[in-house]
């Protein structure tokens, strides 16, 4: 958001648009005590002294505030572990709890298409478009989400990544300037780990004999074009779900004639389509995962932006060696 | 060999294809003539409700479909037997239903990729395994209805003279419901649930307009769906079309095609006798 941009301004309005925002937390917490039903605020767990209440649209928005934010935030996803993002829409709960919250923060780019709806009721300052400034692809062909033709999926690229952490930054700052410090410093060192991780990325995929990747859903243009990949995807496997028999054909011919091994998938899509051409080829059905959300494993097991990222690489080392 | 065939996943494709264009329609003629056309939508969402049911609940999702399936199925024979002159009105119900429950039930399954490869079977996807599971309900569904012809036949045109014919209607109609309601969950799971329910109607609808008895209306539906299963499925693989939708499009052909013929034969010949359901 452009008040994210410019988070020196008016610091008295901003306390005030906390504390209403504190209050309106308070009264749904009351409300709820009172036992008249339809709204516990946003994660129950959030509940008192958590700090700054922030809503992340979906895993990775809220692992980046949970990564900046550290202990001054309580951070709740929309999208709940274990759904695709892609499909999801917001209850009537969802959107009072968004009332509710301090902060808001989603990607972008198309990829919550019901995020206009609701935002145009929240006030500026507490919403954090993260993807704002990065320079966006054009959608890939064959990916059919409504996505104003952007591909929304910036966050693959950890130098993106790392932007909009910046941008998340802003936001926290906007909304409570007194903890500046700390959100400095908290975004400074996970910048580091990025680019630590970007310079991985860079020197393993370099090496590599083949650069192209068969994948179940376009989701990682700016991954292939941060690191000099091609990304060939199959058409339609989401939503509608149904190749037609001459894609399939090319599909199958491409992986064999180029040699191929491996068929990505993701863990939040169905993997039937990527199996067929895969048994038909030969090549092997892995994840790589998009990281839009986690599964309830990964949940427990503690995985996040980082961790998934790695396996990611491991992913794409043995797939293109 | 021509092209397509080369291609393993079109031959199990074409001969599920086939499997399904001459079984579904096979059913179909008395799904029609029970006035019970919308069925295999109906079942079709009801099957969704018990796959997320099953996925729940920890079981077979699967069996969790079967089940919902057949339940319905029988709920529809209820109520139309309750309101004898509204059997589209059944389907409606249960359809409603089901999309209801299927809704509300999605929002608890714990993986939704696992959901959504239930609902999304398309017949370029067909493994060997299914293509197995397709022969073998398609080969009871000929089996079923070619050894209770003449029972399925009453019963579809009128109960009360299959009474009277000796034909245990009850029993008959549970039978038949019971193949129905297989039908269409374990087919629109492997092959998509625009080809079955398609295939449940449109080539019945235009066996209907050019046959002149039961048995000749059979064998045409038969033919449409046989024909319009391969034809598609020719189309998606040369002209890039999705399989289902080329598939219901050549069936909706075929009848619009069939319809043309009979007008013209009509007016060239004198006025036809008016028994096309006579034996």
């Amino acid at each position: 958001m452009s008040d994210a941009n410019t988070p020196n301004l008016s610091h008295p309005s901003r306390r005030q648009f906390l504390a209403a925002g504190l209050a309106a937390a308070g009264s749904a917490l009351l409300a709820g005590c009172a036992g008249s039903g339809p709204a516990a605020p946003a994660g129950s767990d959030a509940g008192s002294d958590a700090g700054i209440k922030v809503i992340a649209s979906f895993y990775v928005m809220g692992d980046f505030a949970k990564k900046v934010g550290g202990d001054l935030v309580s951070v709740t996803d929309l999208v709940p572990a274990g759904t695709e993002p892609h499909d999801w829409e917001p209850s009537p709960r969802d959107i009072e709890d968004l009332q509710a919250a301090d902060l808001f923060v989603y990607n972008g780019a198309g990829m919550e298409h019901w995020v206009e709806d609701v935002v145009s009721d929240l006030d500026t300052v507490k919403v954090v478009e993260a993807s704002k400034g990065i320079e966006l692809l054009d959608g890939e062909h064959g990916h059919d989400h409504d996505h104003d033709g952007h591909d929304p999926h910036v966050w693959l690229a950890p130098a993106n990544a790392k932007m909009e952490l910046a941008a998340i930054r802003d936001g926290l700052v906007a909304v409570d300037p007194e903890h500046t410090e700390q959100f400095d410093a908290a975004y400074e060192e996970h910048a580091r780990a990025f680019d630590e991780l970007d310079q991985e990325f860079r020197t393993a995929l370099e090496s590599l004999p083949n650069k192209t990747i068969v994948v179940s859903h376009a989701a990682y243009g700016y991954l292939c074009d941060a690191y000099g990949l091609t990304q060939r995807a199959i058409t339609g496997i989401d939503a509608e779900g149904e190749p037609d028999a001459r894609t399939m054909a090319e599909i199958i011919d491409f992986v064999k004639e180029s040699g191929i091994k491996t068929i990505f998938t993701e863990e939040l899509v169905s993997p039937k389509v990527a199996q067929a051409i895969a048994d038909a080829t030969g090549a092997s059905c892995q994840v790589l995962n998009p990281i839009e959300g986690l599964t309830q494993e990964q949940e427990r097991a503690g995985e996040d932006y980082l961790s998934l990222m790695r396996q990611n690489l491991k992913a794409l080392v043995a797939a293109l060696g | 060999m021509p092209e397509m065939l080369q291609y393993a996943f079109m031959q199990r494709a074409l001969a599920a294809g086939l499997v399904i264009g001459i079984a579904v329609p096979l059913v179909g003629v008395t799904v029609v003539l029970k006035r019970l056309s919308m069925i295999g939508d109906a079942l079709g969402h009801a099957s969704l409700a018990g796959v997320a049911a099953g996925l729940i609940a920890g079981l077979n999702p699967v069996a969790g479909a079967v089940a919902a399936c057949v339940t319905s199925a029988f709920c529809i024979e209820g109520i139309r037997r309750a309101l004898p002159a509204r059997a589209d009105l059944a389907v409606a119900v249960i359809m409603a239903a089901g999309i209801g429950l299927a809704g509300v039930l999605s929002g608890f399954v714990p993986n939704s990729a696992t959901f959504s490869s239930f609902l999304f079977g398309s017949i370029v996807t067909v493994g060997d395994a299914e293509l197995a599971v397709v022969v073998g309900v398609g080969a009871a569904v000929i089996l079923f209805c070619a050894l209770f012809s003449r029972e399925l036949f009453w019963v579809a045109l009128d109960e009360r003279a299959a009474r009277l014919a000796g034909v245990r209607t009850g029993l008959v109609n549970a039978a038949f419901v019971l193949v129905c309601a297989l039908t269409i969950s374990i087919a629109s799971r492997t092959v998509g649930s625009l080809i079955v329910s398609s295939m449940m109607t449109v080539p019945v609808a235009a066996a209907l307009a050019v046959a002149r008895s039961w048995r000749q209306s059979v064998v045409v539906a038969c033919a449409v769906g046989a024909v319009s299963s391969l034809a598609g499925l020719t189309l998606s693989f040369y002209a890039g079309l999705r399989p289902g939708g080329a598939i219901v499009l050549v069936e909706v052909g075929i009848l619009l095609l069939l319809l043309l013929v009979r007008g013209i034969m009509r007016r060239l010949a004198h006025p036809a006798r008016e028994d096309a359901t006579a034996r």
